[in-house]
This record gives C-alpha cells, sequence and structure tokens, in this order.
C-alpha cells in the first residue's frame, strides 16, 4: 500500500477546494455576487467539502455508520445552501416599472 | 474565429478562458510561496499553540479538590484484591465479603477455564487470543495488575552488581550517576527512552504520597517472587521457611530508597479490541495492556538504574495510577473513573516508574473540558447494565451510590465521581471477563483520526447545553456502541488491514 487513504482524500479535497474557489471568483466576476450571497455560497462549499473530508475519513476508520450520517447532517445542508446561493446569484434585481 | 465569451451580465467585464488560467497560476504561486514561507514545523506550532492556549487549561497544582481528612488507600483497599486474596486478607485480621470473594472466584473460574463455542467473542479461539493478550503480564508480573508489588520485574530489589549465574545482566545501579546538562535534556531524554520502549504516552511528577498505597499487602514468599537467577542462598530459603502472616504486610520503611519522581506511562489499548466490550476479544485487548505495562515500565527502570539511580516499576501496584497520571498531565479524571486522556480518551492502561532521580523537569497536570463535558454526557452509566456510574450532576467527596454505607472501596475526599465498585466486579463475575463497556462508549474513545480531534476541540470550546447535544450526536453517528456482536466480526475481519505491509 503506498497510500493509506488519507493522503489521496487531502490532496484531493485541495484540488476541490482551489476549484471551488476558482470557480465561485469566476461567477463573482459575471454575476457580482452581494454579501449574503458569498456567505451563502461559502458555508454550502465549506458544508459540502468538509462533508466528503468527514465521510471518507470515517469509511478509513471503519465507521460506515458515521460516514452515512456525516452525508446526511453535513452534505444535505451544504446543497441546500449551494442551491440557495446560485438562487440569490442569478437573482436579477427588480427593475422600476416606468 | 471569434472568442466565445460566456456573458450572463452586460455590465459586467466578462473573463476569458486566459483570464481564468492567470488567476489560477497566480494562486497556485501565491500559495506555493506561502506555503514555503511558512515551514510546516511553524505552521504546525503556530496553530497548535494557539489551539493549546485555547483549549487546555494548565494547572500549577493538582487540578481536583482534596478534603483535608482524605487518608491514602493501602493496597488491599479494593475489590479485586480482597476477592482474589481473601486468604491473606483475612490472615492479618482484615474482614473479606462473602459476596465479592464469590464474584472474583466466578471471574477467575470463567476467564481462566470456561469458553463457550455457541456465544461470539467467548469461544475458544477468543480465549485463546485472551490468554496470549495477558501471557507476558502472567509470566513477569504476575498479580500487580490486583495490586501486589515487588513481585517479577517489579521487584524493589536494587542489585548493585551483575547476577553472576547470567551472562548478560544490566538490572543493576550503576555505580557512576550520569548526569544532564538541563532538568529539560533529562526530561527529553527519559521520555524518549519510555516512547521507544513502548509508551504511548509519558508524563514526569514529583512523587506525591497521597496517591501511593500506605501499605502493601504481599502474601508472597520473596523467593517465589521472582524467575530463580541461580540456586536460593541459605538466607532465602531460611525467609521461605520462616514466612508467614507476620510477615505479609509492608510499607515504605522496607522500600529500598525514598522515592523522589515519578514517571507515569500510559499505554494505549486497541481500539476495535475495546469496541467488542464485552467480550474475551475485549479483555483480551486489556489484556495486551497489561502486558505492555510488565514489559515497558521495566525497560525504562533499568535505564534509569544504568543512569546510576535507584528505579522500581509499577503497574497498578504501588499507587494510585489515575491521580499519578493526571499530575503528569496525561489527561483528566471522568465520570467513568479512568483517566481520559487527549489522544486516546480512556482507552488506556497506566503504569509508573518510581526513582530518586529528582534532577528533571517536572510536567503539569492539563484538563481539557472532559469533567466539564462528563457532567452532561453520561453515556458510560447509560452504557453500564449494574448502573455501578454516578449519574450525579455534579462530582462529589463521597461516594453517593447505594453501597455508599459500606464502600471500603472508595476514595474519600477527593472530589470526584465514585463508581461503585463492588456492582462493577459483580457483573465482572456474570460474564467472565472485564467488561469495559464504559470505555468502550465514552465518546472520548475514539480511533486516531483528525476530525475526531477537530470535534473533541470544538466540543471544549464550547458550553454546557452543546454537550448533551455532541453526547446525541455520538450516538446517532453510530460510535461507542456495546454489547455488539458485529464489533468481533469487524475485529477479526482482514478488511481494511495490510498484514503483510503492502
Amino acid at each position: 500500500m503506498i497510500f493509506s487513504g488519507i493522503e489521496i482524500l487531502f490532496f484531493t479535497l485541495g484540488v476541490i477546494t482551489t476549484l471551488a474557489i476558482g470557480t465561485t471568483y469566476y461567477f463573482n466576476k459575471k454575476l457580482t455576487f452581494t454579501a449574503g450571497t458569498w456567505a451563502t455560497l461559502g458555508l454550502g462549499i465549506f458544508l459540502l467539502i468538509f462533508c466528503i473530508a468527514w465521510s471518507c475519513s470515517s469509511v478509513l476508520e471503519g465507521e460506515p455508520r458515521a460516514a452515512s450520517m456525516g452525508l446526511v447532517v453535513f452534505g444535505i445542508p451544504g446543497l441546500i445552501l449551494l442551491l440557495l446561493g446560485r438562487k440569490l446569484a442569478i437573482k436579477k434585481p427588480i427593475s422600476k416599472q416606468v | 474565429m471569434a472568442k466565445k465569451e460566456i456573458k450572463l451580465n452586460e455590465n459586467d467585464p466578462a473573463v476569458s478562458r486566459r483570464d481564468f488560467l492567470k488567476i489560477g497560476s497566480a494562486g497556485a504561486v501565491l500559495g506555493a510561496v506561502g506555503l514555503s514561507s511558512i515551514t510546516k514545523d511553524a505552521a504546525a506550532n503556530r496553530l497548535d499553540k494557539h489551539l493549546v492556549d485555547e483549549l487546555v487549561t494548565i494547572h500549577d497544582e493538582f487540578p481536583v479538590e482534596v478534603r483535608a481528612d482524605y487518608v491514602p488507600p493501602r493496597n488491599w483497599d479494593h475489590v479485586q484484591y480482597r476477592s482474589f486474596f481473601a486468604d491473606a486478607v483475612k490472615a492479618i485480621g482484615e474482614e473479606v465479603d462473602d459476596e465479592i470473594v464469590a464474584d472474583g472466584q466466578a471471574f477467575a473460574q470463567k476467564m481462566n477455564f470456561a469458553y463457550d463455542d455457541s456465544k461470539i467473542g467467548y469461544t475458544k479461539t477468543d480465549k485463546a487470543l485472551l490468554a496470549g493478550a495477558w501471557a507476558m503480564n502472567n509470566f513477569s508480573a504476575g498479580p500487580s495488575p490486583a495490586g501486589v508489588p515487588d513481585f517479577g520485574v517489579n521487584t524493589w530489589e536494587q542489585k548493585t552488581k551483575k547476577n553472576p549465574h547470567a551472562l548478560f545482566d544490566n538490572d543493576y545501579v550503576a555505580k557512576e550517576k550520569a548526569t544532564f546538562k538541563s532538568k529539560q535534556e533529562a526530561a527529553n531524554q527519559i521520555k524518549r527512552a519510555a516512547k521507544l520502549y513502548g509508551a504511548d504516552l509519558v508524563g514526569i511528577t514529583r512523587r506525591d504520597k497521597r496517591w501511593d498505597y500506605s501499605k502493601f499487602l504481599n502474601p508472597i514468599p520473596p523467593l517465589a517472587r521472582k524467575a530463580f537467577a541461580g540456586p536460593p542462598s541459605p538466607e532465602q530459603l531460611e525467609e521461605l521457611h520462616n514466612w508467614g502472616p507476620d510477615k505479609f504486610v509492608t510499607d515504605w520503611s522496607d522500600f529500598p530508597f525514598v522515592p523522589k519522581t515519578v514517571i507515569v506511562m500510559a499505554f494505549e489499548m486497541d481500539y476495535e479490541g475495546i469496541s467488542t466490550s464485552p467480550s474475551l476479544v475485549g479483555s483480551a485487548a486489556a489484556g495486551a495492556g497489561y502486558s505492555k505495562m510488565a514489559k515497558t515500565p521495566y525497560q525504562l527502570a533499568v535505564y534509569l538504574k544504568n543512569l546510576g539511580y535507584q528505579a522500581v516499576s509499577a503497574g497498578n501496584d504501588m499507587g494510585l495510577s489515575v491521580p499519578y497520571a493526571i499530575a503528569a498531565g496525561l489527561g483528566e479524571g471522568s465520570r467513568l473513573g479512568q483517566v481520559v486522556s487527549y489522544k486516546y480518551g480512556p482507552r488506556v492502561r497506566l503504569a509508573k516508574v518510581y526513582t530518586d532521580f529528582d534532577f528533571v523537569e517536572y510536567d503539569t497536570p492539563k484538563s481539557f473540558g472532559v469533567m466539564d463535558f462528563c457532567k452532561k454526557c453520561m453515556r458510560c452509566a447509560d452504557a453500564c447494565p449494574t448502573k455501578a456510574i454516578s449519574y450525579d450532576k455534579e462530582p462529589s467527596f463521597d461516594p453517593t451510590h447505594e453501597n455508599k454505607d459500606n464502600a471500603w472501596y472508595n476514595i474519600k475526599g477527593v472530589k470526584k465521581y465514585h463508581v461503585d465498585a463492588r456492582k462493577c466486579f459483580k457483573l465482572w463475575g456474570e460474564l467472565g471477563d472485564d467488561c469495559g463497556m464504559c470505555m468502550a462508549s465514552c465518546p472520548y474513545n475514539k480511533p486516531n483520526f483528525w476530525h475526531h480531534r477537530l470535534v473533541d476541540s470544538i466540543t471544549a470550546a464550547m458550553p454546557g447545553p452543546v454537550h448533551s447535544f455532541m453526547r446525541q450526536m455520538d450516538e446517532v453517528f453510530g460510535y461507542g456502541n456495546v454489547e455488539d456482536h458485529e464489533s468481533i466480526k469487524k475485529f477479526y475481519s482482514p478488511k481494511g488491514k495490510s498484514y503483510d505491509g503492502h
């Protein structure tokens, strides 16, 4: 065994984090996020990355139930926040009716 | 061909692929420069120091209140001794409790001679696992787990020259004393030696008479306490001939030197093994810990003797390991009565080395929120089938359990949670193993993974109500199950284990 799993996990987390930051920055350039959007997306991304980290670590330590619960407790709120963040990001400002 | 750009908002400047790559490259360069400018060591040290400052309290004094009327116990003031050595206790005119004696006999009978191939965790193969686990303790430290000192490797003898009958023998106090440049250097070298010999945690504290047994009952004739290293001398044969209850009890006046320092070691017990509690597999995990306790402290004692100082190794004998471990900074007290260490939780066995060497930097007690967490958690109390563990919200100086009026086995005058050892030992007799359900269920008992350290740190920083929530989450996430047959299958399963190292 060259890698025990934990090294691959943290390397992958690094890649995912870099991509997530890059992508968020890219869309911010296009859409100009509000503070609320930043907070929602940031928390969503953090929770999803933490969910991956937690669940993979739980599998590696041999606790599958903890891994499943990690997906539920961290993953679902993370997904919801990401979707909400997306909605906030693409929402057009209501123009005044003339 | 014109470059296609995504434009979601006409007012915003578009980011081309080239720009995006530039951003990515710049980020990578900045990251690399940033990381190389902060060495791994410096970053880890800074983070660790910050966390320690925030979450770990360092105490100058022993962090548990001790009442003025506290009296140190004798080595026979606990249920195991008065059960397994009932005849010796009676011989010196002390009382024994027939019920506890019967529990001990049932325990010994089942553990030593019984197995049941139809009962998961109690089969012949589990029994063999247990036997092998305990073998080194049984051979070299004998009854030390029950509190009997001066036996086998834990001998009090301080020879000053090599045994003439042995080709190799280093177990003697060297004439010339080694010196160290500083107390810190001495502490570093002693701790490194302990680690080399197999200790998982090690701390150094001053000898404290409060935690030493005030008297020792040892019914084993001196000649039978060690493997023969040559023919017995006439004096030894005379001593054996005259051996009797009048010589069973000794105290510190018979000890060969005045100890000044106690080196406390903790040994991790196998996580998967303890998770099988209660079973013979769980007891094997404890037994393997006891065998480590027999080996490592003796090696450290010989090391100290070769430095020119007197030293005696000890497992459960000589004194109370829990307060010594707290004093040496290895962990905190807990509801279940065991030390909860930062790295392994309560899943540790403790051992000690007494020495007259005192030019050494002493460790200080550290707390990281265990007792606060225990106030709310009560997972161990729920896990214990006999309800031997207190449900009191706050620790107390005296036992509060239903046997409190006859709780000669409880340490009175120390503010802690008092376990009803009588009930606990009864379960040992019923099961034929040494249970461990409280330890297995404790939320601090986790595999050594980063996310548990994180949760522990967050929990320590949070107020009381969060602790109850964390206890619930621990259960929901599937940790700390007891009486779980799946855990025994998991223990033996080769899945996720690499036996050949590939």
